[in-house]
């Protein structure tokens, strides 16, 4: 791969540039091979991505934004 | 003289009696609002609770006010929190009130239909103002309580259909006095953290009373004021809170909040596949294409050329095998012929032949031809006719210069 990407929508984007230049009758053979591979590699990245992947949880403290001066609204009347 | 207390003392006595007594100091006091009004410039609240049979004053102070979550209003029922006591400058006995919220259906109607108008007017329910969704968010803010339902469910949807997602926590109290302040809270923080792609308020289904707090008009202009997405789920399916009309978008329960918020990984696998197939086409048939202009070009050029060099070639091979053939035959005619000649030349040296016209031939004793002039007398010899032989002893031999008769007659 060019360069492994940065998330999984990055990946699905970049497949999408791919079949795009793929199906341009102006991409050359030599550059359609070397998009092939490069979305090979691509389509495994995102499948094994979301095989391995687990809903994650985290907990905020929502005392931290009150602290931090987040003020509530008026209504003003 | 009797004695006298002045006005001032009265009130005060009054006062303090009315303050030792316990249940006035922490009460709720079921009634209708009537004469409401909110001074101009104060902002305290002032107005008159009554029922079929009495009436007393009430006042609620700015700063509790401004926690309203509802607009109160004449005709409106209420339960207010608070206390009574004497207003010592009037005399006047009245409730001051903390808290208060609509009573009964009826009254809770009035102050939603109330609230909706006055924020459909201001514009908080536009269409255009609804965001839209991201396709594939990250990072969802939930403000719902930890201990619930529906942030079970939630886990549970989202987990099945979109795990790539990381469910950001603000835990709040959704039911209860404090519940507002808490929504809000969660609302802000969750507004105010970075990676937090859209924020979804949720709580499971729950009577009226339970999911009231989500008509509040605070929490509706948190809800608009927010940087991100908001998505409302609250109670059951029918269930409607000024939130939802707020929220850029509505869910009927938590569970088809958490659909709604992310996508299906199913739909985005099949989509991956689809790509697959599509790049597998698109390689294929560039292939396909390169290969065709191969074959229109160099190899029916190719074939063409071999195809005249071949038939150059046959050509030249069915002239050689019929020249081959031919010469052979001319051979075969010529060597034919010269047989027959031979074959003529030899039946007329046939000596045999010559025996018939009355020639005879002379053989020694060893059956061997011998010419004439070898002979010598004495020597047994056989003349050899045509159909006979006849054994015969040479008297004598002459050589020619004789009478050729005679040697004839010798002969014979």
């Amino acid at each position: 791969m060019k360069r492994a990407p940065k998330s999984f929508e990055e990946g699905l984007e970049r497949l999408q540039g791919i079949l795009a230049r793929m199906q341009a009758t102006d991409t050359p053979l030599a550059e359609s091979v070397k998009l092939y591979a490069e979305a090979a590699d691509l389509i495994q990245y995102c499948n094994q991505t979301l095989d391995t992947a687990r809903l994650q949880i985290e907990e905020i403290d929502t005392r931290l934004a009150k602290a931090s001066g987040v003020e509530g609204m008026d209504d003003g009347q | 003289m009797a004695d006298y207390i002045d006005v001032t003392a009265l009130n005060r006595l009054a006062r303090q009696v009315l303050a030792q007594c316990e249940p006035l100091n922490n009460l709720i006091v079921c009634g209708e609002i009537s004469n409401f009004t909110r001074h101009y410039k104060s902002g305290h609240l002032y107005f008159t609770l009554k029922d079929a049979n009495a009436s007393v004053k009430a006042v609620m102070f700015r700063d509790k006010a401004r926690l309203l979550n509802f607009e109160p209003q004449n005709g409106m029922m209420v339960l207010v929190y608070g206390n009574a006591t004497l207003y010592e400058r009037d005399g006047a006995f009245q409730v001051y009130a903390d808290y208060m919220r609509p009573f009964g259906a009826g009254a809770a109607q009035m102050a939603f239909d109330a609230l909706k108008k006055k924020l459909e007017a201001e514009g908080l329910f536009a269409p255009e103002h609804k965001r839209s969704l991201p396709v594939m968010p990250r990072c969802i803010g939930i403000v719902t309580s930890k201990t619930g339902a529906a942030l079970k469910d939630v886990c549970q949807v989202m987990g099945r259909r979109w795990p790539l997602a990381k469910l950001m926590l603000a835990p709040v109290s959704v039911q209860g006095l404090e519940a507002e302040s808490s929504i809000l809270d969660g609302i802000r923080a969750l507004d105010a953290r970075k990676e937090v792609d859209l924020i979804l308020v949720t709580r499971g289904g729950g009577s009226k009373e339970d999911l009231w707090v989500f008509n509040s008009e605070r929490i509706a202009r948190a809800a608009y004021a927010c940087h991100k997405p908001v998505v409302s789920a609250v109670g059951h399916e029918i269930d409607y809170t000024i939130l939802d009309y707020v929220a850029d978008l509505r869910a009927p329960t938590p569970s088809a909040a958490a659909e709604l918020c992310v996508p299906d990984q199913n739909r985005i696998r099949s989509e991956i596949y689809s790509f697959k197939q599509n790049i597998q086409n698109s390689i294929q048939s560039a292939w396909q294409m390169c290969y065709n202009r191969l074959s229109t070009a160099r190899p029916e050029q190719a074939m063409r050329i071999q195809r005249n060099a071949l038939g150059a070639k046959k050509q030249k091979t069915d002239d050689c095998s019929e020249q081959i053939t031919r010469t052979a035959q001319n051979a075969l005619a010529l060597k034919q012929s010269a047989l027959g000649a031979s074959a003529g030349l030899a039946s007329s040296l046939n000596p045999y032949a010559v025996l018939s016209r009355g020639y005879a031939m002379i053989m020694d004793e060893a059956a061997v031809g011998i010419p004439v002039r070898e002979l010598h007398p004495g020597q047994n010899i056989t003349l050899k006719g045509d159909g006979a032989r006849a054994h015969c002893t040479v008297n004598a031999v002459d050589s020619d210069g004789e009478d050729r008769n005679e040697k004839s007659s010798k002969i014979l």
